[in-house]
């Protein structure tokens, strides 16, 4: 019995209130606490009333009985070992890189690389045929490869030439002998090949010695992404973009570097921070733009030069992808915080205006914009734009058909309305329209199976498609991929994990 | 005529009155209302005028017949006839000796005693768990007496199921022998004629009151109005608004203001002259406003395209597509140009092991193995 409850016996239990001996009393050993029953408090004398005192009830209080203490191991937080994390912008840069080539695909021994006019002939209509390394680096300078694409999954980078590849180089073609300019919007369902035509048109342009200014998604343009300045002196106030400018002359010069060293300056420069006389090569005035500053100058004489009239100069191929994001209204303010119109922005301003016919080139050339299906903003001026250039390209060509004599077909289309404004909408944009006016369209379509055999025997050759590409695999393909859209042939047959 | 059958009834007349077994249902709402906080209350009943003359006690100056008959002769509404036997009567009532009236008025006291309990107000009590004195109506039965047997005919219940089967039959009958005569009342379909372009729908409940039966639909094509010329007819279709349906081309308008249905097809019918007035009118044409059809959602008709149908011609043509392309197939695999994927991958692996032989650890690698 510990020592507190053994002395607790020898209480009376007449004193009422319960007393407990402290324990650090009865551990000091505090000689013979109460041996007579008398409590170590002072109780009154000749008193049967309980002590009711302050200290009584506080040695009662500060009793506790030490219960059970329980002792819990805390767990150690699982720490995962995840080893090293990338570095900031790793994963980015992963994401966003262009891989070109796969060395264990297997190199098709048919594969010839494409010459300047080999887009343009119709004897290579469903027939691949490979880019050429050169151009290789120079699409890869003016950022005309994309991730989505699957350039890496083949020895090296080949593209099907298409009826529309033949149709758009000869018209492009035309263009350049004519000294004029070719305005084009390249329109399709999703995943139909319109990144990829642009990007055969720049191959063509690259092969033919062109100067290519490739815009590789406008929405870099117009989304409030890169600084902009107001242009002073101006009316009305434009916009110029120098981190950008910079980003685009550095690509211009790296691509077009072959053409650029054999063009010369007409005029002399004295503005720019380097002196640039007459008769120097192009590529020494881009070479002048090392910092943003001086950019959007340097830029605008690049492209004075370009288009000076009277000297030889090369024909110009402007592209731009998505084209969407360049018909709307931009996410940057003025100081007064209204929105700038995107054709307020100086880049944007000198597609809008080649776009709208504004543009004479020394050389001719053409412009080209591709729209887009999956990352494109509600524009329902363009879409507008689009689809009334289309039906007017079917009458104007029915009604040649007729003038030609087969009049079988000019009954079918003759009857169709161009589509009007919705007189009730109010989302439409007049300065788009102006500027699409009068532009060329072309559909990318779905292909036929023709092409679908040669893509496919192009895969099966590389070792990416295993079955034997006879007429019933392809057209199980070509019916999977929504009829021949070239995109889901693709999802259905290379990117899907059945081997 | 003093007959003792008349004397006695007009001497129990004072006694009339009505029965006070009243039978209060429980009173409950029609609809029960969800989350009211607010207690229901029951319809107010109007006493009807009989009741309100009635009121169960008589009153307390009639004690006797010679007191009523006294009363009566005093009323004016009474015929002559009436007024003399009443008098008559009332010479009688007097002649009675005194003993026999007062006999009269304690038997009157001891009745009206005995029969108190009776005539006591009955509520059905509104707190039983079932409600169980609650009269229902949709019972075959009046569930009264209905267990009660008496071995000389069937039961309540028996008959009340003969009666429903009678009500079935009465209905078939209907059903058989009216009903067919009534094609005699149909009358042929006579198209509308080009000069009634005004097409009415009306509602009937089948002789129901209901709110919308005195509504009135009016639909009419603005082409078939005779004498429009097209920008009138343009102009008449800007006019009706919302109430224009682009895709038919028919204005669709109703009116159920008035109270009556002559009223408010009469409104339609003005309203309708009134628009072809306007129409008319060359002062504003509108023609800076374009047709609005932003209330109308176009719904694409999906038809099954006539390409695809497989006719014999097709079938032809299929077929020689068909053979062409297996012609194809033959020859390039006959030349050897058809693409196999997994035999080039074969053959590049064939060419690939002369090299040193890649072994996975512990394990043969027999399909190389197997290609060597």
């Amino acid at each position: 019995m510990p020592v507190p409850n053994s002395l607790r016996c020898l209480v009376r239990p007449s004193t009422g209130l319960p007393v407990s001996i402290p324990r650090t009393a009865a551990s000091l050993g505090v000689p013979s606490a109460g041996l007579l029953g008398t409590p170590l408090l002072a109780a009154a004398s000749f008193s049967t009333t309980s002590s009711r005192s302050e200290g009584a009830s506080g040695i009662a209080k500060n009793h506790h009985r030490g219960g059970k203490k329980t002792f819990t191991v805390k767990k150690k937080a699982f720490v995962l070992e995840r080893g090293k994390s990338p570095l900031p912008g790793e994963r980015k840069a992963y994401r966003k890189r262009i891989i070109l080539s796969n060395d264990n695909a297997l190199a098709v021994p048919w594969l010839t690389d494409l010459g300047p006019a080999e887009l343009s002939n119709e004897n290579n209509v469903a027939r691949v045929m490979g880019i050429p390394e050169e151009v290789q680096d120079q699409l890869r300078a003016s950022e005309a490869f994309k991730t989505t694409q699957c350039w890496r999954m083949f020895r090296k980078p080949a593209v099907l030439v298409r009826k529309e590849t033949v149709d758009l180089t000869r018209r492009m073609d035309r263009a350049a002998q004519n000294n004029e300019m070719l305005r084009l919007v390249v329109t399709g369902d999703k995943v139909a090949g319109k990144s990829l035509m642009l990007l055969q048109a720049m191959t063509h342009a690259f092969l033919n010695d062109w100067v290519v200014i490739h815009i590789p998604e406008a929405q870099e343009l117009t989304t409030a992404c890169t600084e902009y300045a107001p242009i002073p002196n101006t009316d009305p106030l434009q916009y110029m973009q120098p981190v950008y400018a910079l980003k685009l002359i550095q690509a211009i010069k790296k691509a077009n570097e072959k053409v650029l060293s054999k063009t010369f300056t007409r005029n002399a420069h004295p503005h720019l921070p380097q002196n640039i006389p007459a008769n120097t090569p192009l590529l020494t005035l881009a070479n002048v733009a090392k910092e943003s500053e001086a950019a959007w100058p340097v830029f605008q004489s690049l492209w004075a030069e370009l288009t000076a009239q009277g000297v030889a100069r090369p024909p110009i191929l402007l592209s731009i992808d998505g084209l969407a994001h360049m018909m709307k209204i931009s996410d940057y303010r003025t100081p007064a915080f209204d929105l700038i119109h995107s054709h307020d922005l100086a880049l944007v301003r000198l597609f809008a205006n080649a776009f709208g016919g504004g543009l004479k080139l020394p050389a001719g050339g053409a412009v080209i914009g591709a729209t887009s299906r999956s990352n494109a903003p509600r524009c329902p001026s363009l879409e507008l734009a689009v689809s009334r250039r289309e039906v007017e390209q079917r009458i104007e060509a029915s009604s040649k058909a007729a003038g030609s004599g087969s009049g079988a077909e000019t009954t079918a289309t003759a009857t169709e309305e161009v589509p009007q404004r919705d007189p009730y909408f109010r989302g439409y944009d007049d300065r788009v329209e102006a500027v699409l006016r009068s532009v060329e369209v072309l559909r990318v379509g779905a292909i036929d199976k023709n092409e679908a055999r040669a893509v496919m025997e192009y895969w099966a050759a590389s070792g990416m498609f295993r079955s034997v590409v006879d007429t019933k695999t392809v057209t199980e393909k070509w019916t999977l991929g929504g009829n021949g859209v070239l995109g889901e042939m693709e999802r259905a047959s290379l990117l899907s994990m059945r081997m | 005529m003093a007959t003792p059958a008349n004397l006695l009834r007009l001497c129990l007349r004072p006694n009339r009155r009505l029965s006070t077994v009243y039978s209060i249902p429980f009173p409950r709402p029609a609809t029960s209302r969800p989350l009211s906080t607010t207690q229901w209350r029951g319809k107010i009943i109007v006493p009807t005028e009989e009741e309100k003359a009635f009121t169960g006690e008589p009153g307390p100056d009639i004690r006797n017949p010679g007191e009523f008959l006294a009363g009566l002769l005093e009323e004016e509404d009474i015929t002559n006839e009436e007024r003399e036997e009443a008098q008559r009567m009332l010479a009688d009532w007097e002649k009675l000796d005194p003993k026999v009236k007062r006999e009269y008025d304690t038997l009157r006291e001891q009745v009206d005693e005995g029969t108190r309990g009776l005539r006591a107000l009955q509520r059905v009590k509104r707190s039983t768990f079932w409600h169980e004195d609650e009269v229902d109506n949709d019972m075959l039965t009046d569930e009264v007496g209905e267990d009660d047997f008496e071995e000389d005919d069937i039961m309540a219940m028996g008959h009340a199921k003969l009666e429903e089967h009678r009500e079935f039959r009465e209905y078939a009958r209907l059903a058989v022998w009216e009903m067919p005569l009534l094609s005699r009342l149909a009358k042929p379909f006579q198209p509308p004629t080009e000069q009634e372009i005004l097409r009415f729908r009306y509602t009937t409940y089948l002789g129901e009151v209901h709110p919308s039966d005195r509504k009135v639909v009016v639909e009419f094509c603005p082409s078939d109005v005779p004498g429009l010329t097209p920008a009138q007819q343009l102009k008449l279709k800007k006019l009706a608004g919302a109430r224009f349906n682009p895709e038919k081309e028919i204005v669709k308008m109703s009116c159920e203001r008035f109270e009556h249905q002559a009223q408010n097809k009469r409104y339609l019918g003005d309203l309708v002259d009134k628009l072809i007035a306007a129409a008319k009118d060359p002062t504003d044409m509108f023609e800076d406003i374009p047709l609005d059809t932003r209330h109308h959602k176009f719904k694409p008709k999906i038809r099954f395209p006539k390409d695809w149908h497989v006719t014999e011609e097709r079938k032809k043509q299929l077929g020689t597509i068909r053979e062409q392309a297996l012609l194809l197939d033959e020859s390039k695999r006959k030349e050897g140009a058809l693409v196999d994927g997994v035999r080039t991958i074969q053959e590049a692996l064939n060419v690939r092991v002369d090299g040193p032989v890649l072994s996975l650890k512990g394990r043969p690698t027999p399909s190389l193995r197997a290609s060597r």
